[in-house]
């Protein structure tokens, strides 16, 4: 790699330690998101994937290691330490509220205020224009801004997550098992999602149990096995089958 | 399916998107009723009782259904309102200036606010049980300040604060004959209602209470501080049950150590008669407030009908469960 700037990676987690009382959840696991690359985290329930992420997102803190973020030494306190670096999340089950319209998601804590009186009044209009034409943007149609979550189907909600990601100039997105629960027609476009991400500059993190979905969009997987790190692979390095017996621990590559 | 019926559901629908609007049906319906069959009641003086009897419930009616929005409960309002009325009639009877008595009452109303979100939020108890215990010891607090005893105003002259507080208007109530029942609690019910509407479907903090009701994960990944915005409703819910005990106090000029029992089962009632759900993250405090004042009309208009008190209990537990019944009706899919 070359000192070039942009060769830094976006990401680089260093032997990240993380025990929840006397279990060792992450056991010394390294990270590295490459600038626009997609990478996909693989691993079988309980192999620290999510607990990970969560070091990542500010969720969680860890009990040792270090974080770097495009090449600076960082601390992620909470998720509003690491969206203010630009790690944007997609939740499969807590990226929207449903109760919600759509521009009150997409414009969830960094809503858009004009003065009057002692109040910051919500600027509602510019909102569901600038909620319309962003997710048009990115090729999402909606119907109407202000129509309520719960009326989406399961794939619009997460394009609307993704898009509320991409609008608000996420540098890493990361995307947790975001088709587990898709039909077939709405995962290709969950997955088009993805590619775009990446060619508008961003990189990827893209968690998923499905290694037909990581092998449609990935440049790089990582894999972890019981809170350890199995290791690194790029994509024309490994087959399906072998993918499928280092997440299972049947044989090393 | 027939384009008839095609349309009624998706009339329902809509109308499942706006649960204030079957409260403001109901409402008319009472409304109505009584005009037909209370003798008296479309008379300035009963329509002006409905108010009246409406607003100091009403301004704790807000606070909870707010409270609710955001996800958690408050049953020690009505504790706290007594605590509130005791803390204002003895500081003012010590010679307290009222205007100090006021601040006072209504900070120690916001303390026990903020030990409900702290004890909720900290410990992660279920608001329920959690005011279920406060109410139990606020209402002791309020015995113990009393010594267990009524407390009353008695100095010859009322301070200006009762009349700004609760005062009669009489210009208005004596353009009637016979006179209206205006009070200025009603002024300060429909100003709260209006300023704390506003700020709930127009401001950040509105758009994070139903955030934080509807789905506090999601709230959270976003930034939203969660925890901070339930117990600055708590604290918000408290002092407005507070408010509402010192206007009850600049009435009636009296204050016993039951007084507000049973206010939080309203309050949770009228909200939830007003759309507001039980489980967090949809209502608006206008259905919020239809839902106080069809309360307020049903207790009046059954009064005007010569019916016994009981009657009122048992039409107001019957709406409440047809009101949230027609609600999950409306909201089905098919």
């Amino acid at each position: 790699m070359s000192s070039n700037g942009n060769d830094t990676p976006v990401v680089r987690m260093e032997n990240i330690v993380k025990r929840f009382g006397t279990v060792t959840a992450l056991d010394g696991v390294d990270l590295t998101v490459n600038q626009q690359e997609v990478l996909c985290l693989l691993g079988d329930n309980g192999a620290g994937k999510s607990t990970l992420i969560k070091i990542l997102t500010g969720v969680y803190t860890p009990t040792s290691g270090q974080i770097y973020f495009e090449g600076k030494p960082v601390q992620i306190r909470t998720p509003a330490d690491a969206r203010a670096l630009g790690i944007e999340t997609v939740y499969q089950d807590l990226a929207l509220v449903n109760l919600m319209s759509i521009t009150r998601n997409f414009f969830l804590g960094r809503e858009l205020v004009h003065r009057l009186g002692p109040f910051n009044w919500l600027d509602v209009k510019e909102m569901d224009r600038r909620t319309h034409d962003a997710l048009a943007d990115v090729g999402i149609e909606i119907r109407s801004p202000g129509e309520k979550v719960e009326k989406l189907s399961g794939g619009e909600r997460q394009s609307i997550a993704i898009g509320r990601a991409l609008h608000f100039g996420a540098r890493l997105l990361i995307l947790d098992e975001p088709t587990s629960a898709l039909s077939v027609a709405e995962t290709r476009k969950v997955l088009t999602y993805i590619t775009n991400a990446k060619e508008r500059g961003l990189s990827v993190i893209f968690i998923t149990h499905n290694m037909h979905h990581a092998r449609m969009v990935a440049d790089r997987y990582t894999i972890l096995r019981q809170g350890k790190l199995v290791g690194n692979y790029d994509r024309d390095d490994v087959t399906q089958e072998d993918l499928a017996d280092l997440i299972m621990g049947v044989r090393e590559v | 399916m027939s384009t008839l019926t095609t349309n009624l559901v998706r009339f329902r629908h809509r109308l499942a998107d706006m649960p204030e609007a079957v409260t403001l049906i109901t409402f008319v319906i009472v409304f109505l009723f009584f005009s037909l069959a209370a003798a008296n009641f479309l008379t300035p003086f009963a329509l002006t009782n409905v108010l009246t009897f409406a607003s100091v419930n009403g301004v704790v009616v807000l606070g909870v259904a707010m409270l609710m929005i955001s996800g958690e409960f408050d049953l020690s309002v009505g504790a706290t309102l007594a605590v509130a009325g005791y803390v204002f009639a003895l500081s003012i009877n010590a010679g307290t200036a009222p205007l100090v008595a006021m601040l006072f009452a209504l900070i120690v109303s916001a303390v026990l606010g903020l030990i409900n979100g702290l004890i909720v939020t900290q410990s992660g108890i279920p608001s329920f049980i959690t005011t279920l215990g406060t109410m139990l010891a606020y209402r002791g607090i309020a015995r113990a300040i009393g010594g267990g005893d009524m407390a009353s105003f008695t100095a010859a002259e009322k301070p200006i604060l009762f009349t700004v507080l609760n005062g009669t208007i009489d210009p208005l109530n004596n353009l009637f004959d016979p006179a209206a029942n205006f009070r200025v609690s009603t002024i300060w019910f429909a100003v709260l209602a209006v300023v704390l509407s506003l700020v709930l479907m127009r401001t950040r903090y509105g758009n994070w209470t139903f955030a934080v009701g509807g789905n506090p994960g999601a709230a959270r990944a976003q930034g939203v501080n969660v925890n901070r915005v339930k117990v600055l409703n708590f604290i918000l819910c408290a002092t407005l049950a507070g408010f509402a005990g010192l206007i009850q106090f600049s009435h009636r000029l009296s204050i016993d150590p039951l007084r507000g029992e049973g206010v939080e089962l309203v309050a949770v009632a009228a909200s939830v008669i007003g759309g507001v759900s039980l489980s967090g993250g949809v209502g608006t405090l206008v259905g919020a407030t239809l839902g106080v004042l069809l309360l307020s009309m049903l207790e009046q208009g059954l009064v005007l009908m010569h019916l016994p008190i009981q009657v009122f209990r048992a039409v107001a537990g019957a709406i409440l469960i047809l009101s949230v019944a027609i609600n999950t009706y409306m909201s089905r899919r098919e």
